[in-house]
């Protein structure tokens, strides 16, 4: 078991810096989402506590050692890879021992420790198969046992679910959870499904531009999101936006969003009328008869999904995403209104920043 | 009875011209090759006289007289010798050479890679000559050792390797290391594994070719103890003069390990062929 501790980390390709100074802290037998849109650094970030990318500044400690320079087999991780990364010639068995037939271990150990992993992991029957004869649930059930069969104190997971259809990528998160809540071991875990993210960790490091946006638990994020760029990429569906003008005033911060004013409480402006955005999630938008709340609007998509229904509603300030009851019956066309929960509207600074209440 | 049956299969009027046209092709093609082992099959005075499709008086006159009369036996051996040292390291030395250039990196790499590019720009027997001088001066004549060394300019299998190398998704690589794996580990228990069947389609081709070359064996083996079997039935042509079932004879009998590789491994050959298509030209 040991905690991961990233101080001043940066990777540079070239003139191109993809991680810049970078400090993070992953508590020992956390479970860490690096969660970010493509090209954000964040596989660059985990192949480089991994020991397969260089280290172009700082320094990474993994328990009480630093591994900045150490080598990958050195450094007491195992990694997970996107793609399994199952050598198609050795068997699922082979596959799983395959370090410690590296490492010369006899026969005995090696097959004890195969049967071992395979029944934490269901794999019992598949000890003999070869890879191509896998699904790919049982792939990556077999990539984890490899990792698993290595005792090590952190394990790392590269998208480990990207290659998988949703109703598996839907069971394979439970199999993890249940792996890490029986381990207790830290895992850092690479993902750009927010989903994943929101339901494995314990932790979310939302990354952008290869500089971490904001970290924390996964739903003071969702509540407390610290930018624009965070707000859009916790939740699904995503946040609305909506650009309004804020004016500080005794009552709290007056908005007017084109027609409409709503008073919303009290936030650290500066003093004067400055342009915003509105973020509201589909969840705190209530739909109203035309011409009441403060946004009105035509219907363009219904999106009925069984236990509730999003609806697409066309207003003057861009088109807004609002989440119904699954029993509302609406059809597309039709004219409505849309009121806010103000409680939880968040808005956001002009540099995307959100603007705290006071 | 189910009620589903098979398509009826149209007539398609180029489909069978074209079975034909290759049919015919492929009857002129063999011709040369049956009359070839026909003809060892006849007695020599029935050469000239009979013209059948199937010989009258079939014997294995002629292939006895041969396995008595020459060194076949020995040919037969330094063949095999040549043959398998030539095609063991070939492979070996494609495949490590093809590992180091693909994933190894080290000062020279680039270079490496454009010499072995550039060294298809010189055809084999623009540098028998060069070959020849420096193998006697090395005192090689004569041995299997100099026969085999020029042999082993296979620029191809170094880039079908390469090649091949560099198509595996580099998980591979990273998984191993991860799991310990030293760069020998790698290429002995990931890369060259995985690769077994591009290596028996490369290591067939190679023996056929070693099997059938004839211009160096014939330069560097003067001796008839250290003649290949190709080099050595043109002794037979020589010492039997136009006795054509005893020339064809031993044809037949040279070329005997050859066809029997490929009619086993057809699909590999096939396989290398298509792997080597595009850069042999």
């Amino acid at each position: 078991m040991a905690s991961v501790e990233i101080t001043g980390l940066a990777k540079r390709f070239g003139a191109v810096e993809v991680i810049r100074g970078l400090d993070l802290s992953v508590a020992d037998g956390s479970f860490c989402a690096l969660l970010g849109p493509s090209g954000c650094g964040k596989s660059t970030m985990l192949r480089m506590i991994a020991g397969l990318e260089s280290v172009s500044e700082g320094t990474i400690r993994i328990g009480a050692r630093e591994v900045t320079h150490l080598e990958p087999a050195k450094r007491g991780v195992a990694m997970v890879f996107q793609n399994y990364a199952l050598y198609p010639h050795l068997t699922v068995a082979q596959n799983i021992t395959f370090s410690m037939s590296l490492a010369g271990e006899s026969k005995a150990k090696q097959a004890e420790a195969a049967a071992r992993v395979a029944k934490t992991l269901q794999l019992e029957t598949l000890l003999d198969r070869r890879p191509a004869a896998l699904s790919g649930g049982q792939r990556q059930r077999v990539a984890i046992g490899r990792a698993l069969v290595r005792d090590p104190q952190v394990f790392l997971f590269d998208e480990p679910l990207s290659n998988l259809d949703a109703l598996l990528r839907g069971q394979m998160r439970l199999e993890l959870a249940r792996l890490h809540a029986d381990l207790g071991r830290t895992m850092v875990y690479v993902t750009h499904d927010q989903v994943e993210a929101m339901t494995l960790a314990d932790k979310i490091v939302v990354l952008d531009k290869g500089k971490i946006s904001q970290m924390g638990a996964p739903l003071d994020l969702y509540n407390a999101p610290a930018n624009r760029f965070v707000a859009g990429f916790i939740g699904s569906p995503a946040m609305n936006f909506l650009h309004a003008r804020a004016l500080s005033t005794a009552q709290g911060l007056e908005v007017t969003l084109g027609g409409a004013t709503l008073t919303l409480p009290a936030r650290a402006i500066p003093a004067g009328e400055h342009p915003v955005d509105l973020g509201v999630r589909p969840e705190d938008i209530r739909l109203t008869n035309a011409g009441e709340g403060k946004l009105s609007g035509r219907i363009a998509v219904v999106e009925a999904l069984g236990n509730t229904t999003f609806i697409h509603v066309d207003t003057d300030r861009g088109q807004v995403n609002v989440q119904t009851d699954a029993a509302l019956r609406l059809e597309v066309g039709g004219t409505v209104g849309l009121a806010f929960d103000l409680t939880k509207v968040h808005v956001f600074d002009a540099t995307g920043l959100s603007l705290p209440k006071v | 009875m189910s009620g589903i049956s098979p398509p009826a299969r149209r007539f398609d009027l180029g489909s069978a011209l074209l079975t034909l046209l290759t049919i015919i092709a492929a009857l002129i093609w063999f011709f040369p090759v049956y009359w070839g082992i026909v003809t060892s099959l006849r007695y020599d005075d029935q050469t000239v006289k009979d013209f059948a499709l199937i010989p009258m008086d079939p014997t294995l006159k002629n292939y006895i007289f041969d396995i008595e009369n020459s060194n076949l036996p020995i040919w037969y051996l330094n063949s095999t010798i040549v043959s398998v040292g030539v095609t063991f390291l070939v492979v070996f030395m494609g495949a490590t050479t093809g590992f180091a250039i693909s994933q190894l990196n080290f000062p020279g790499r680039k270079a490496l890679w454009w010499m072995i590019l550039a060294s298809f720009m010189v055809p084999v027997s623009a540098l028998i000559v060069n070959h020849f001088i420096i193998i006697a001066d090395m005192k090689l004549l004569n041995t299997h050792i100099g026969i085999i060394l020029p042999m082993l300019i296979a620029p191809v299998t170094v880039i079908v390797y390469k090649q091949f190398f560099d198509g595996l998704p580099k998980e591979f690589r990273e998984a191993a290391v991860m799991d310990g794996a030293k760069e020998y580990q790698l290429f002995f228990r990931v890369f060259l594994p995985m690769n077994w069947g591009v290596t028996t389609a490369l290591a067939i081709i190679t023996f056929i070719g070693a099997w059938n070359s004839f211009l160096w064996p014939f330069l560097a083996a003067q001796d008839e103890m250290m003649m290949t079997v190709t080099v050595g039935i043109t002794a037979v042509q020589d010492t039997f003069g136009v006795a054509y079932g005893r020339v064809l004879a031993g044809a037949v009998l040279a070329g005997l390990p050859v066809a029997t590789a490929y009619l086993l491994f057809q699909r590999r050959v096939t396989q290398a062929i298509t792997l080597s298509a595009g850069i042999k030209g």
